[in-house]
């Protein structure tokens, strides 16, 4: 890891000047992510801005009108505790709990989580060429190319697949980002917090160096919420998800009124599937419904040679996923 | 410790527009000298040169010189020899470096030494003295917890705060979960759990 300063502000203001203030400087949470990064020489910052001291980070909060906002310093371990998202949101909880391993989980941030670079390991590589990191191709791509864990979505240019399992719960959640830059904040939707692969653009958010994600806000609702959550993972520690599903369902009577499917580490970024979302709205929920919407999840998957099971294991996750959501009512 | 005590610099600026420069021989300065040259006003900076750090390790207040790029694990292993957490995978991939801050366990290779200070950190050294064995410890010895002993540090501690947690009750299972985040090459997982229930019975 090269030398850097570290700047520990205090709040989040603070720290949003002193990104601005200093041209290169990144953004540290708990550092799982980046100081692997480091190690590596993929990012090379001269200096760092260091969470660690802000007040406040990480708080978990019920609001008046019942919505909930997590702080972006919320340890994945704090929410896995946390009565308040057990009990509002167990398809969080549940993602969280069983992330990474316990020494990770009580250090990695929501944030962090968010904000973490892709897995692939050419880009994690500086000797291989990487899209991502500014050359002209994906590696993964290539004939030979490693592809067991890349994506089976979006993958024409550049075939990264979407770490975060939080991703997808957050997806399902329609939750909003609250993004400080400088002196002013913004709403993000999640949908729009995503950025396709292109040349030089590392991160799989949209956001830039000086952005700082202080919350994600889950809106309250008035109906009664069918959270799920399910994944496939090669190892069941130390390992990031080869799919994943979150899904939130709201019913009348046996009826699907509302729903919302998310996929996660199938595409560059998370993926919201519309179609599996259309064959279950409107209609009375059964195994087989939730079947059908496995296969429409998957419809205009183009995988690759090297990765065609992230099929059939996608739709397994999102039938298992909405079968888990309907048993909660 | 209020704003002023604290030993970083402060000089929000430096590094607007210095790139990588910034980074070189040019800023490293004895700390004190920058200190007195810089006000007081914006966040505390460390670096990018050594600084010193307090950080209580096993109880003990240890004032060290380290640079923010210095590791937790680094920093318990070179200057305070204390060399039971072992660098591995330095990637938070296998656990052997697992120690508790706080209480809490974490990869010491993914924490920096210089955000330790005013924490707790307890290694495995910390837990038992060789006269006086943790129970933790002693149930190693006595159920046969380790083979080569590379990842036994780590393994050790994640049983410790297992046995801590949950108490007489642990189960085989719970000091599974515990231990998930801790690779041992030598497959010696049958007995580190036995090790950690019967070290839970010990009390
Ligand atoms: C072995 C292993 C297994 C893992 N398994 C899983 C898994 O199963 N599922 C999963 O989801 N994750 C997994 N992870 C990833 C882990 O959850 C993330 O690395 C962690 O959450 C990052 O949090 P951090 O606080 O350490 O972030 P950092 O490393 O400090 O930051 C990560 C990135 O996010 C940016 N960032 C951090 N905070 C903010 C913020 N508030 N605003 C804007 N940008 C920010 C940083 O600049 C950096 O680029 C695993 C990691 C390891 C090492
Ligand atoms: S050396 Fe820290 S987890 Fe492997
Ligand atoms: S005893 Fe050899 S690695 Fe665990």
């Amino acid at each position: 890891m090269k030398a850097f300063a570290y700047i520990r502000p205090q709040s989040a203001e603070a720290a949003a000047a002193a990104l601005a203030d200093n041209d290169g400087a990144l953004i540290k949470a708990n550092g799982i992510d980046l100081l692997d990064r480091m190690k590596e020489r993929v990012d090379e910052p001269n200096a760092l801005v260091g969470l660690v001291d802000v007040e406040a980070f990480d708080s978990i909060e019920v609001e008046e009108d019942g919505g909930i906002r997590i702080g972006a310093g919320a340890t994945l371990a704090q929410l896995a505790a946390s009565q308040v998202v057990e009990r509002f949101l167990p398809s969080l909880a549940y993602a969280a709990g069983h992330a990474a391993s316990p020494q990770l989980r009580t250090r990695a941030t929501v944030g962090g989580n968010l904000g973490q670079h892709t897995r692939c390991g050419y880009y994690r590589h500086k000797s291989f060429p990487c899209l991502k990191r500014g050359g002209d191709h994906c590696p993964v791509l290539k004939p030979g190319g490693v592809q067991d864990t890349a994506a089976i979505f979006g993958n024409g240019t550049c075939a990264s697949a979407s770490p975060s399992s939080l991703a997808p719960v957050f997806g399902s959640l329609d939750a909003v980002l609250t993004v400080r830059r400088g002196e002013a904040t913004r709403e993000v939707p999640f949908a729009e917090a995503w950025a396709e692969p292109k040349a030089g653009w590392a991160s799989d958010l949209v956001f830039d160096r000086e952005d700082l994600i202080e919350s994600v806000h889950i809106p309250a609702r008035a109906e009664p919420q069918r959270l799920g959550y399910e994944e496939v993972r090669q190892k069941a520690a130390f390992d990031w998800p080869l799919t994943a599903c979150g899904v939130r369902l709201v019913a009348e009577g046996n009826t699907v009124k509302e729903a919302r499917v998310w996929l996660g580490s199938v595409a560059p970024t998370p993926l919201r599937s519309e179609a599996a979302e259309k064959v279950l709205v409107g209609k009375s929920f059964t195994e087989a419904r939730a079947r059908a919407a496995g296969e429409a999840a998957v419809t205009g998957a183009s995988p690759l040679p090297g990765n065609t099971y992230k099929v059939q294991l996608t739709k397994v996750v999102v039938r298992r996923a909405l079968m888990q959501a309907w048993g909660r009512s | 410790m209020s704003k002023s005590d604290r030993r970083g610099v402060t000089r929000r600026a430096l590094f607007k527009g210095a790139g990588l420069a910034a980074a070189s021989g040019a800023v490293l300065k004895p700390l004190e000298a920058l200190a007195k040259e810089e006000g007081a006003s914006g966040p505390r900076v460390q670096g990018p040169g050594a600084v010193k750090a307090t950080l209580e390790v096993n109880g003990a207040k240890q004032t060290l010189e380290v640079e923010p790029r210095t590791t937790l694990l680094q920093a318990l292993r070179l200057p305070l020899d204390l060399t039971g957490a072992k660098p591995v995978c330095d990637r938070g991939q296998c656990g052997a470096c697992t120690v508790l801050l706080d209480g809490e366990p974490v990869y010491s290779c993914t924490v920096l030494a210089v955000e330790a200070e005013g924490r707790k950190v307890t290694t495995c050294e910390g837990l038992g003295t060789p006269e006086n064995l943790h129970a933790v410890q002693q149930a190693f010895v006595d159920h046969d917890g380790a083979q080569c002993g590379f990842c036994t540090p780590g393994m050790v501690v994640a049983c410790a705060y297992a046995v801590a947690k949950h108490g007489k009750d642990l189960t085989e299972a719970q000091a599974r979960e515990a231990t998930a985040g801790n690779l041992c090459r030598c497959g010696t997982y049958p007995h580190v759990l036995k090790a950690a229930v019967a070290a839970a019975k010990e009390g």
